[in-house]
């Protein structure tokens, strides 16, 4: 185990699986595992055939309140049932079935293959460029004090510094790596953004396989930049009508129709099981480094933590490391476009209702009648009517906080910290740092916040140039409304 | 510590024994720059011989006579008869004052630390060493043979280039002496957003000066400038002109190599406008002359079409910019217009040292057209799903030329400076895609 001390980034040591039968007819071979002491740079693991039962023996601290024991319990019983308590789940037509199954066999194998780790863990480092560093941000903080000098401390995780410009490489990688280990010659992803299609697109090219992007056309315009990158590596990008929620259906279709060869890359924490689980995992290096980090810096864990939700897979990547942690606040922040009240927003934890969408139970905004809502937002890969069942499950059990913040508050977010600590980010990311704005003030002084800074926001500078010249032509406006 | 299968540097080369000075008696950089303890690296299934010193030889040959004879740069600023201070009187105080402070970070322990924090968190430093397989596969000749090329990863630094580095500790040193306000110019904007940057990090007011035509066809890097709270004023007069500053060495990476497979490289290529980003990559080892230096310029349109900026091969010695150095100028002594399809590249002049290095043949200068540049963009972003900058790019396109003429299994280091999100569009239209 020696040759991995330094390949600590990548431990995925909350995987629990446990022989059971899923479907009559089905059986496949899922083996438990035991993890110790997941905060040292060594995983230790004892791999144990266990049938019907899982014994899970983890570190943790004495007490167990009941939230932890019910996220443990979920944990359990994820792997049989393939559900975060009533959400997630399997929902796909009998054709995707099978494929789904091999998937859960294949990443199941992948979190016990050393070999595989070992690659994943040298791709992290040499060509997504990981560790990202925890940046204590002193002039934002400094912003955040109240008049007497007292407030939270912030630091960003940067996931702005990937390569790719966003956290979406960290799964985007270890999918590719999996779907080349599966013989799978073509790859086809959706995105919104497209800061996932970027990162798929570069995956594929470094291991050699073909890649098919799915994008809304609404989107192509929005992010345009990075549908330009997207050709650059190679990928063949195809165009919608709509956004990233009609891009995930085509994207799908796509996969149905060649399952042999193709190989669906989910981008974020959505889909049938095991899609959520897998993002959620290849995402955790996030709250792994930050747990590291925050040890080396301030010898104790975050007090908070603060992340974006479109989809989840950055909040899932931060927030899962600390899941266990009660000590912990999570909080995630939706996007609440022209307003919360407006009808064109996409919070759905604040505003949907459980249903079923792209093969998971989940919240969901709909209308009376069942019908997907479209939503709205100025971060492009915010704009999703679902939402990761397994943050519609720590929301229900009351682990995580939800909030929402409107365009025009990430906007301002945006040129804040551009202007305070020359860092641009991404207008997703923005809506968690704009939530600053109402968070730092009831916060005890000295209190860690740490906010994932999802992306760059290079994307974004044509969308924020509009946005500020159109307050500019307001103001005058007003102006002028006055002198008159 | 590469596990894939077509390193073969595991098998090959076991435990170096290190053959030179260990780096806290041998430094070239004035700053204090400290990285993590150097251990040999030692595959796990044999046994870590002791690190031996060896005596460094007498110079042998003319070049190391020349490179071991004067402090680089001397007390007049000077590398050989290139450099120097070619300033009005008024400039003179300002840049001794410069020269102090910068000598005296050298034993400055809370300006290191500082530094050392803001690259790393700030920065995102150290950039990876990465090992480009489908690059090195696609250099093999038919016999499977060829050398290993590792690009080094300044595209994953914050800002997206090498620039940053020097940005960085230039507003840490004007901190130190008080200063309140930066003053850069910028041609692209690159430099500009990238001190910008530094300047909201740092709190320091910042001005921008740029050509009037750039802020137009730019409008975007401009944008980023104000946003990052800088003032851009437009300039009427003159050209786009690029000024680097004094570069900076990346010596981190030596830790890389020696981490990954236990010694020197054995060729590094970087793209030259300035001189910045070669300098930084070829700093640590001048003296090393088993370390060949390769440093390529802009040919445009063709070394023979005038629309170029390979000023070492087609330039003459002359004074610009306060410095001696090559530079492209025509019989008149007036400044030609150099051309390149990369902005970053597009200088008439060179940086001093770079002159100097030519001149005793210690580092070999090419050139690469537009086109072969933009062929390499396409390249390496089909192969290793990383989009160069077109500065970048012309290194890269070196490497069709270079590597059918290298041994099997050389080590090969080409600095990616940085990334080409910038340069898209202008691929695009290029490359029709």
């Amino acid at each position: 185990m020696s040759s991995f001390s330094n390949l600590h980034t990548i431990s995925f040591h909350k995987a629990s699986f446990c022989e059971k039968k899923l479907l009559p007819g089905l059986t496949f071979n899922w083996s438990s595992r035991l993890i110790e002491n997941k905060s040292s740079s060594l995983v230790c693991s004892v791999v144990s055939q266990d049938t019907y039962h899982v014994g899970l023996k983890i570190h943790h601290p004495t007490t167990r309140s009941n939230v932890v024991t019910l996220i443990d319990q979920t944990e359990e019983a994820l792997c049989s049932t393939g559900k975060f308590g009533r959400f997630g789940g399997i929902f796909v037509p009998e054709t995707l079935v099978n494929c789904l199954n091999m998937l859960v066999d294949e990443f199941n194998a992948v979190l016990h293959d050393p070999e595989f780790q070992a690659e994943l863990a040298i791709a992290l480092r040499d060509y997504v460029g990981r560790e990202t560093p925890l940046y204590f941000a002193q002039r934002l903080t400094d912003h955040y004090k109240n008049s007497k000098g007292e407030g939270p401390e912030i630091y960003l995780k940067r996931e702005d510094l990937n390569h790719g410009g966003a956290h979406k490489i960290n799964n985007a990688i270890a999918q590719a790596m999996l779907a080349k280990r599966m013989g799978r010659k073509n790859v086809v992803a959706a995105t919104g953004a497209g800061q996932h299609g970027v990162a798929t697109a570069a995956a594929c090219a470094k291991l050699g396989l073909n890649c098919t992007i799915v994008m809304g056309n609404v989107d192509m315009e929005r992010q345009s930049s990075n549908v330009l990158l997207m050709k650059h590596l190679g990928a063949k990008v195809k165009s919608v009508e709509g956004t990233f929620k009609d891009a995930t259906s085509e994207a799908i279709r796509d996969w149905v129709e060649d399952l042999d060869k193709s190989y669906y890359l989910a981008g974020t924490a959505v889909g049938p099981h095991p899609c959520p689980n897998m993002v959620r995992e290849f995402q955790s290096v996030i709250g792994k480094e930050t747990r590291k980090q925050a040890m080396e810096k301030w010898g104790s864990k975050p007090d908070v933590l603060v992340a974006c939700v479109g989809g989840g897979s950055n909040a899932l990547g931060i927030f899962h490391e600390f899941v266990r942690d009660e000590d912990v606040r999570l909080i995630g922040v939706e996007a609440a476009g022209i307003g919360i009240d407006s009808g064109k927003h996409s919070a759905t934890l604040a505003k949907g209702d459980v249903g079923v969408y792209h093969g998971a139970m989940s919240y969901l905004l709909q209308d009376d009648e069942g019908q997907i809502i479209g939503p709205h937002s100025i971060g492009v890969g915010l704009e999703y009517p679902g939402v990761s069942p397994e943050l519609s499950f720590l929301k229900d059990i009351g682990r995580a906080e939800f909030y929402t913040v409107t365009d025009e508050e990430a906007l301002d977010a945006y040129a804040l910290l551009s202007r305070l600590e020359g860092i641009f980010p991404a207008l997703e990311a923005a809506h968690a740092l704009a939530y600053l704005g109402k968070l730092c003030q009831t916060l005890p002084n000295g209190t860690k916040v740490v906010v994932n800074c999802s992306g760059r926001g290079d994307k974004d500078a044509e969308t924020v140039f509009m946005y500020q010249q159109q307050q500019m032509v307001r103001r005058l406006v007003t102006l002028n409304g006055i002198g008159k | 510590m590469a596990l894939s299968s077509s390193s073969s540097a595991a098998s090959s080369t076991a435990c170096r024994t290190q053959t030179y000075l260990p780096l806290h008696l041998r430094s070239h950089s004035l700053l204090p720059f400290k990285l993590n303890r150097v251990t040999p690296f030692c595959p796990s299934n044999s046994r870590c011989p002791p690190i031996v010193c060896a005596v460094t030889k007498m110079a042998a040959t003319a070049v190391e006579k020349e490179l071991e004879t004067a402090a680089r740069p001397d007390s007049f600023g000077r590398f050989g008869k290139f450099g120097g201070k070619y300033v009005p009187e008024t400039l003179m105080y300002a840049l001794t004052e410069l020269e102090a402070a910068f000598n005296a970070l050298a034993s400055d322990h809370e300006f290191q630390k500082e530094l050392d924090g803001i690259l790393r968190d700030y920065v995102g430093r150290e950039t990876p060493l990465y090992f480009a397989e489908r690059l090195t596969e696609h250099y093999k000749n038919p016999d499977g043979k060829g050398p290993h090329i590792y690009l080094k990863r300044e595209d994953l630094n914050h800002t997206g280039a090498h620039k940053i580095n020097n940005a960085v500790a230039q507003a840490l040193l004007a901190k130190r002496l008080g200063k309140k306000r930066i003053i850069a110019e910028t041609g692209a904007g690159q430099h500009g957003v990238a001190t910008a940057t530094v300047c909201a990090r740092f709190g320091l007011q910042c001005v921008i000066y740029m050509g009037a035509q750039d802020m137009q066809r730019q409008e975007l890097n401009v944008f980023r400038m104000r946003l990052l709270g800088a003032e851009v004023r437009p300039v009427h007069s003159g050209t786009a002109t690029l000024k680097d500053a004094t570069s900076e060495a990346i010596r981190d990476w030596v830790t890389n190599a020696l981490e990954k497979w236990g010694g020197k490289p054995d060729v590094l290529v970087a793209c030259v406008g300035g001189g910045s980003n070669a300098m930084g990559l070829f700093h640590e080892f001048v003296d090393d002359k088993e370390v060949r230096l390769i440093g390529i310029e802009a040919a445009g349109f063709g070394l023979d079409s005038g629309k170029h900026a390979a000023t070492l091969t087609k330039g003459e010695v002359g004074v610009l910019h306060g410095a001696m150095s090559y530079l492209l100028q025509d019989e008149d002594g007036q400044i030609v217009e150099p051309h390149s399809i990369s902005a970053g590249l597009d200088y008439p002049g060179v940086g001093p040292e770079h002159s100097f290095l030519k001149d005793i043949g210690r580092a070999e200068y090419y050139s690469i057209t537009d086109e072969e540049a933009l062929e390499a963009f396409k390249r390496l972003s089909r192969l290793e799903g990383i989009i160069p900058a077109l500065e970048t790019s012309h290194a890269l396109a070196y490497l069709e030329k270079l590597c059918p003429t290298l041994p099997d299994g050389t080590k090969l280091v080409l600095n990616c400076s940085g990334r080409g999100d910038k340069d898209v569009q202008t691929a695009i239209n290029h490359l029709k895609l």
